[in-house]
């Protein structure tokens, strides 16, 4: 009881030494928070991108086959599912319709997918992506899925039908029979998917081809060999795989916010130098107020142990002030300041909503790379500090 | 005895030379003494005091408070022996200048019996030093004397044994010196010891019954023991 006693006097006399340097105090608090604020922010970002991707890309084919010539992509003919089904590994090839489509009314470019979902292998759990509806089923035409610019887009109009039109100029309409959920922004807010005769009709593709060949494994760790198998087989077609496509995001926005991290990281090493210099270099009047402390029965424990929690709330507000206000600024405002840096580049469609990663990894990585380093910047000078002699007391020193 | 000093020594170094501040100093201070130590300054008065208070490690000799040496004991122990069984009066009013007066007289209660010893206690001991109106002025908004008088309140807040002083009066007016002295007296009479070094010579008319000590370049003699006990 005496220990806990004695720590809430401690506790007691470290608010009220923080209140009567208020003003010293909340300039270190401002600057310390904006600083946590933009390390934590980038974090949360790259974070939030990157668990974006792989979400989204958890439903993508594993490898993917996209047939060339002259260095340009080509429908693929129906022969080449039958030559892959002699590579032993492959549990599942489905045809896939993938195009774009440029709305001139808008001028927006929108990304058209055809998808046979009956034959895929997580068909049925599609509309776990969807914030409402359901996705075409096999038999079903005429019905398209939007990501949420499309559908705002065909809102705005005050319509119900999306309305395409054809190589030759006939429109064909679709019902919109569900839209992608929010968390599925960075690959599918400018999407349209359909079923794969309704997009072969609307690209006029023969009804048996398609643009790209999806092929999905029994054994996950084969996906890189029997990708390598396909590209010897079939060496006129590219082969992509989920765990390529996976790494080329994270190199992306992990190059970015290495970048940024680093510039950042330099702006929180000075302001730690800042902090240590000031606390080593004690002023004369807290020179002095130690020594009164100590005369009066002060331990140099103490005196350490208000230090460490002076220090304490002041990295721990800064803290939680600057990761609340860096998630609030990346869930609420997409980053919007960092939003040039990190994203905008030509495979995302820019605007998109983020959904932040606040993951016990990220929150102790900025934990340490703050909270630890200030606390050890202001606790170890003030030994120095706790070493003043008592006696310069007497002397008035 | 509540104090012994055995042959202390203290040498320090001054722009290459070596200077004796106390050169084998021997005393022994009963409870309920109130010792007077007379001296110039430079004579080594602040250099006993602080050895005594466990502020200064001497070069040799032994002090001895309550029957423990001070340098034998842990320095929490040293610490909690100067937090409860001494109270500081020192040269210069030595006060933060960040907390209120009343703040300041509490200081030695925070790792006490702060429960206890109230501010109410605290309130007491500003009004008999003359300050009850004061007690949330900061030390810049009082005057020396105010200053030093808070600084005298804050050393009695733990109702000590013994309080050691630093030319207590220094900068005082007559008027506040003897109601300081008052303050003193009444302490005494109900039993604390005092060790007072000063070279305010009137200083031992105001009390009952002193010892009178002198200080000359670091050597303590006592102006006739018998007579200075009975007086």
């Amino acid at each position: 009881m005496q220990i806990l006693a004695r720590q809430i006097n401690v506790l007691d006399y470290a608010l009220s030494s923080l209140w009567r340097r208020r003003m010293k105090n909340l300039s270190v608090l401002l600057v310390f928070t904006a600083v946590i604020f933009l390390v934590a922010s980038f974090q949360m970002t790259t974070g939030a991108l990157t668990r974006t991707a792989e979400r989204v890309l958890e439903n993508a084919p594993q490898i993917t086959l996209q047939r060339m010539s002259a260095g340009r992509q080509v429908d693929i003919p129906p022969e080449y599912a039958a030559r892959l089904s002699s590579i032993y590994g492959i549990s599942r090839i489905v045809p896939r319709v993938w195009g774009y489509y440029f709305d001139e009314v808008t001028g927006a470019n929108l990304t058209v997918m055809g998808l046979a979902t009956d034959r895929m292998p997580m068909g049925d759990q599609l509309h776990l992506a969807l914030a409402s509806g359901s996705f075409p089923g096999p038999g079903s035409r005429g019905s398209v899925v939007l990501g949420r610019a499309v559908n705002d887009m065909v809102q705005a109009r005050g319509s119900h039908l999306l309305s395409l039109f054809r190589n030759d100029l006939s429109m064909a309409s679709f019902e919109i029979s569900g839209v992608f959920a929010d968390a599925t922004d960075i690959l599918t807010r400018d999407l349209v998917v359909m079923n794969i005769d309704d997009a072969r009709d609307l690209f006029r593709i023969r009804g048996d081809r398609a643009t790209d060949l999806c092929v999905y494994v029994t054994n996950p760790n084969e996906i890189n060999t029997i990708a390598r198998k396909i590209a010897d087989l079939l060496p006129d077609t590219r082969v992509v795989t989920r765990p390529q496509i996976l790494k080329t995001y994270r190199v992306v926005f992990g190059w970015r916010s290495g970048f940024g991290s680093i510039c950042l990281l330099t702006a929180l090493t000075a302001f730690i130098i800042l902090a240590w210099d000031k606390a080593s270099g004690l002023s004369q009047e807290e020179k002095r107020e130690i020594a009164i402390l100590k005369v009066l029965g002060w331990q140099t424990a103490d005196i350490l142990a208000v230090r460490f929690w002076e220090s304490l709330l002041v990295s721990g507000i800064s803290f939680l002030v600057g990761v609340t206000l860096a998630f609030i600024h990346v869930a609420f405002f997409d980053a919007a300041l960092f939003r040039p840096i990190m994203v905008g580049w030509s495979v995302i469609f820019p605007p998109f909503h983020l959904v932040p990663e606040m993951t016990a990894q990220v929150v102790l990585l900025i934990f340490c790379l703050s909270v630890l380093p200030y606390l050890a910047a202001t606790v170890i000078p003030a030994w120095h500090t706790a070493s003043v002699p008592a006696d310069s007391a007497l002397s008035g020193a | 005895m509540i104090i012994e000093c055995r042959n202390l020594k203290k040498t320090y170094v001054a722009d290459g030379q070596a200077v004796t501040a106390v050169d084998d100093v021997n005393l022994s201070i009963a409870a309920g003494d109130f010792a007077i130590i007379l001296g110039h300054s430079g004579s080594g008065k602040t250099t006993l005091l602080s050895m005594i208070g466990g502020l200064t490690t001497p070069d040799s000799g032994e002090v001895l408070v309550n029957g423990i040496e001070n340098w034998h004991q842990s320095d929490a122990r040293l610490t909690e022996m100067r937090n409860q069984t001494i109270g500081f009066i020192f040269q210069f009013a030595s006060l933060i200048p960040t907390l209120t007066a009343l703040e300041n007289i509490l200081l030695p209660l925070s790792f006490g019996n702060r429960k206890a010893a109230s501010s109410r206690q605290a309130r007491d001991i500003l009004a008999q030093v003359g300050l009850k109106d004061r007690e949330n002025a900061f030390p810049a908004q009082l005057s020396g004397g105010q200053q030093r008088r808070i600084a005298i309140a804050r050393a009695f807040i733990n109702q000590p044994a013994i309080i050691l002083a630093d030319e207590p009066t220094g900068d005082l007016d007559e008027d506040t010196e003897q109601e300081i002295l008052a303050v003193f007296h009444e302490y005494h009479r109900q039993g604390t010891t005092f060790v007072v070094v000063t070279h305010n010579v009137h200083l031992a008319d105001s009390q009952e019954s002193p010892r009178i000590l002198h200080m000359r370049k670091g050597v303590l003699s006592e102006e006739n023991p018998a007579r200075t006990r009975a007086a």
